[in-house]
């Protein structure tokens, strides 16, 4: 093989280090465009302009109203680990700056044309210094407004490689747009600007309301239906969690978590992990719910120093963060989740038509009536719509309920006590049935044995590849207990890496509710209906889907224009 | 064709052929019933291609013919009508019907007979006459049984397995198994045994209402149908293909304690304690006690639930052996306990993780294996 001959070790001339350093904290213009910020928030500014050309890479700008600079330390601004937020490493525990390395200004100074200007308030003129990859190149005073304003130009230009993983403008500056929206819920009382290619692209109101701020980011509708999480720090307990989080109708697609510790936007996994434990059987598989959480606790708590570009931390104490962050969410959740309603109709000059918009509600129309309470009221059958609905009256209006959902809930609540009281019903078969089973059902099997058995299946190997299946949970009684079986490990195998016996309960409660297209006596509806008054979270599936709509008796009014 | 029958025969006809008329179907024909001329007499017959019931009424025909007409529309119509002569009548080449009944007349717009599917006719293979009271106890008894889950075939039908001069019932769910011992009036002179779908099996109880003739029972050579021949009426059902389990090993041959009690007691003790486990599993406890100093034997039946309470019942038993407890589902108890007619029943049981049985006493033609839940005690 061809290797070229070794090159002696040498020590890196300082201009080359600090390029390669770079590379760490200034990924892409967005980076740039995140350090610049924090050095505007840990200023104290309360409105801050950010501009991008060409994607960021022709022109970054970002202005604020903050301290500014004194005139002396402008160019220490640009020596590397020059910080004024830290004056040794045991400051690190207790800082609440954004940053404290003193790397972000000398590291983009080195991959770009930087002019910074700026003025302390005590100052008549500002301070003027233009960097070129490293160099000094000019330097002056200059009129400007008390802040400071970092130009950074031509991004890039000397390192061709950098360049080439750049993405189009356009992804660029989407880039810089979610770290600019970030940022303005980090700091809801902080006022952004984002221009982009010269167009307005987002301003935030700084009004000091995170909801207001999460309006800018996601519309009316959406922020309007943000339920508002709040846990105070306790004794024994620092940590206080505020935010808002989407009710479970409002589920996305895609996980879209905002996680800030003492306002530093991070990505956490364990976060993300409580947030969608508090959701467990509320969501559809496949949904997530959108959260902007705010956790603030003592700086000693955090360990922020272990990301070059801060984006991770670590908690001393994980388990509590998780246990916190869990129950705050899970308890606005239960409080307040609102039962959707029928959307009135459209009022159109033409016939009515038969078939009846049922959508989940319109948080609008929601806003002037009170959320309803937790619990249903008694509701009166009427009948059965579909072979799948069923119709009841309740005192406030109409209610109509899918069957299969509301049987899953009571069911699945059924599970849970169980499962509480170390109870499972067991129903035992009159033959064991052999179960050959694949091999990743086997694996499976093997992986879940203990929680199977808690739930009341009785399984014993019997030769290689095949098992006696001797019981079943009661719930299932009455069905094929090898297809029963075979339906739970496949949920079990879909469920990989959630909480077993959650998958496992919503499994059961799953197979063996009653379909949508079963025809169901009077009595029978009934029965469900009541013991869905009893459930203790009667309005969603343990899937997240709704198990009801309610058209209110005012809403009828309106429909028949008698109001 | 061109007839007249009462109103009363029609109507009731009607209501017995309703019962094959199917409802959800990709074949629209199948709503009809087919109307013709068989003798002396007018035939109906429907069907849902499952089942097919033909029954015959007395009519004095003029012409002879055959029709379709929908079997909803003809039964509500004749149900109204006043009970007087009708006539019917449909003129050559024609697919209306007109009806004519005191002073009322309809006429009616039919589809083609020939386009009707063909109602089984089983030629062949011998007829094996059953009782028709002996019968409809038997179905009842059984029947139940059977699962309801389509997902095994088998198990929703009922094992009727002819052999000398008995003719035995079977079914099971995986959970519970009924088997009744009915006695034939002649021996067969082969061994046959089919696997009727136990839906089939309750229309033919309607049919049974009140008849004591023998029921005509006729398989056919493919073993794929078999016709219930009744006085007016017949019935062809299909038949489940495939093994019914050996369910002869799942009867316990022995017992460790045995409660003899009053069924009407037990059941309605069993469907008091049903109240208070009808959240959750339904489950319903059983405690066998003998006698002993305290007291006679006794079944005390209990059901509690969490936030609800309890409820306990107690009966007197003649029990022989040892004290025994057993849980079951209140369903399954309900169930055998209401469709047996004896004065008293037996409870067997071995431990609470064995299968309990439950037979009639007095005689020897019934026994029911129900597997328990697995409870805490």
């Amino acid at each position: 093989m061809g290797y070229n001959r070794p090159m002696p070790i040498r020590i890196l001339a300082p201009l080359e280090a600090a390029r390669i350093a770079a590379g760490e904290v200034v990924e892409r213009p967005a980076s740039v465009v995140k350090e610049l910020l924090e050095n505007a928030l840990d200023a104290g500014a309360r409105h801050i302009g950010v501009e991008s050309q060409g994607g960021g890479s022709a022109l970054i700008l970002v202005a604020d109203d903050g301290g500014g600079i004194a005139p002396d330390e402008v160019e220490l601004a640009f020596a590397r680990h020059a910080t004024s937020k830290i004056a040794s490493l045991s400051d690190l525990e207790s800082a609440t700056t954004l940053g404290f390395r003193g790397e972000a200004l000398p590291s983009i100074a080195a991959v770009a044309e930087v002019e910074l200007l700026t003025r302390t308030p005590g100052q008549e003129a500002g301070a003027f210094v233009r960097v070129h990859y490293g160099q000094v190149v000019e330097r002056g005073r200059r009129a400007c407004p008390p802040g400071t304003r970092v130009t950074v130009g031509r991004l890039f230009a000397r390192l061709p490689a950098r360049r080439k993983f750049l993405k189009t403008p356009g992804t660029e500056n989407s880039h810089i747009s979610q770290v600019v929206s970030r940022y303005s819920l980090a700091f809801p009382d902080v006022k952004f600007s984002l221009s982009l290619e010269g167009r307005r692209a987002f301003e935030s109101p700084g009004s000091g309301s995170l909801r207001e701020a999460a309006l800018k980011v996601y519309g009316y509708e959406t922020a309007q239906a943000l339920l508002e999480v709040k846990a105070e720090a306790a004794e024994g307990q620092p940590l206080k969690i505020w935010g808002l989080v989407s009710p479970p109708s409002r589920a996305r697609p895609r996980r879209e978590a905002h996680f800030f510790v003492n306002r530093r936007w991070v990505q956490s996994r364990l976060l993300a992990r409580a947030v969608e434990e508090a959701y467990l059987g509320l969501l559809v598989s496949g949904q997530y719910p959108l959260s902007i959480l705010h956790l603030e606790l003592p700086p000693a708590e955090v360990d922020v120093n272990i990301h070059p570009a801060k984006r991770e931390v670590r908690f001393l104490q994980e388990q509590a963060v998780f246990a916190a962050a869990q129950r705050a969410v899970r308890a606005v959740l239960m409080q307040m989740s609102p039962l959707p309603q029928v959307r009135p109709l459209p009022r159109l000059e033409q016939a009515p038509t038969l078939a009846l918009p049922l959508e989940p509600a319109r948080p609008g129309s929601l806003a002037a009536s009170p959320p309803p309470a937790r619990r249903l009221p008694i509701l009166r059958v009427l009948g059965q719509l579909a072979s799948a609905y069923i119709i009841a009256e309740g005192p406030d209006g109409m209610y109509l309920i899918d069957q299969h959902a509301a049987h899953e809930r009571v069911r699945y609540e059924d599970i849970k006590a169980q499962r509480r009281d170390g109870k499972p019903e067991v129903q035992g078969l009159l033959a064991p049935v052999t179960m050959e089973l694949t091999p990743s059902e086997a694996a499976l099997l093997g992986e879940h044995e203990t929680t199977l058995a808690e739930h009341g299946f009785e399984l014993e190997p019997f030769g290689p590849g095949s098992h006696l299946l001797r019981a079943l949970p009661a719930l299932l009684a009455g069905q094929d207990p090898a297809q029963a079986l075979r339906a739970v490990l496949a949920d079990l195998a879909e469920g990989k890496g959630k909480d077993i016996g959650e998958t496992l309960a919503v499994s059961l409660a799953c197979h063996g509710a009653v379909a949508a297209g079963q025809a169901l006596t009077l009595e029978e509806m009934r029965e469900l209906v009541r013991r869905l008054e009893e459930a203790e979270e009667p309005r969603h599936c343990p899937h997240g889907r709704p198990t009801m709509v309610h058209l209110s008796a005012a809403q009828l009014e309106r429909e028949f224009g008698r109001r | 064709m061109k007839l007249s029958c009462l109103q009363e025969n029609l109507s009731r006809g009607l209501g017995i052929v309703g019962r094959a008329v199917a409802t959800r179907t990709t074949l629209p024909i199948t709503n009809n019933v087919l109307l013709a001329t068989d003798g002396g007499r007018l035939k109906l017959s429907a069907t849902n291609l499952e089942i097919a019931i033909t029954c015959w009424i007395g009519a004095k025909v003029e012409e002879e013919g055959t029709t379709t007409v929908p079997a909803r529309l003809l039964t509500d119509l004749v149900s109204s009508l006043p009970n007087e002569r009708m006539d019917l009548s449909q003129p050559l080449r024609s697919h209306t019907i007109h009806l004519a009944c005191g002073r009322n007349e309809a006429k009616i717009t039919g589809q083609a007979a020939a386009d009707f599917p063909p109602i089984p006719t089983i030629g062949e293979g011998v007829a094996i006459p059953v009782g028709g009271d002996a019968l409809h106890t038997a179905i009842d008894q059984v029947a139940f049984a059977a699962a309801t889950d389509e997902s095994r075939p088998v198990l929703t039908g009922v094992q009727a397995s002819f052999e000398g001069s008995t003719v035995t019932l079977a079914a099971a769910d995986g959970f519970r198994l009924s088997v009744h011992k009915l006695a034939l009036d002649q021996p067969v002179a082969e061994k046959v045994a089919v696997i009727i779908p136990a839906r089939s099996l309750q229309e033919l109880n309607r049919l049974l209402d009140g008849q004591e003739e023998p029921v005509q029972v006729t398989v056919n050579a493919a073993r794929s149908q078999a016709l219930f021949k009744l006085k007016n009426a017949e019935m062809v059902s299909q038949l489940v293909q495939g093994t019914f389990p050996n369910y002869g090993q799942l009867i316990p041959q022995s017992s460790q304690s045995r409660a003899v009690v009053n069924r009407a007691e037990f059941l309605r003790a069993t469907k008091a304690a049903a109240i208070f486990a009808r959240d959750g599993s339904g489950i319903i406890r059983l405690q066998v006690t003998p006698a002993g100093e305290l007291g006679p034997g006794k079944l005390a039946v209990s059901a509690r639930a969490e936030e609800l309470g309890e409820n306990l019942g107690e009966l007197d038993a003649a029990v022989t052996g040892e004290a025994g407890k057993i849980a079951f589902n209140a369903k399954y108890l309900t169930e055998v306990l209401s469709v047996l007619d004896s004065e008293q029943v037996a409870l067997e049981t071995t431990s609470p993780t064995s299968p309990g049985v439950i037979r009639p006493v007095g005689v020897d033609n019934f026994v029911h294996v129900v597997m328990p839940m697995f409870v805490q005690w």
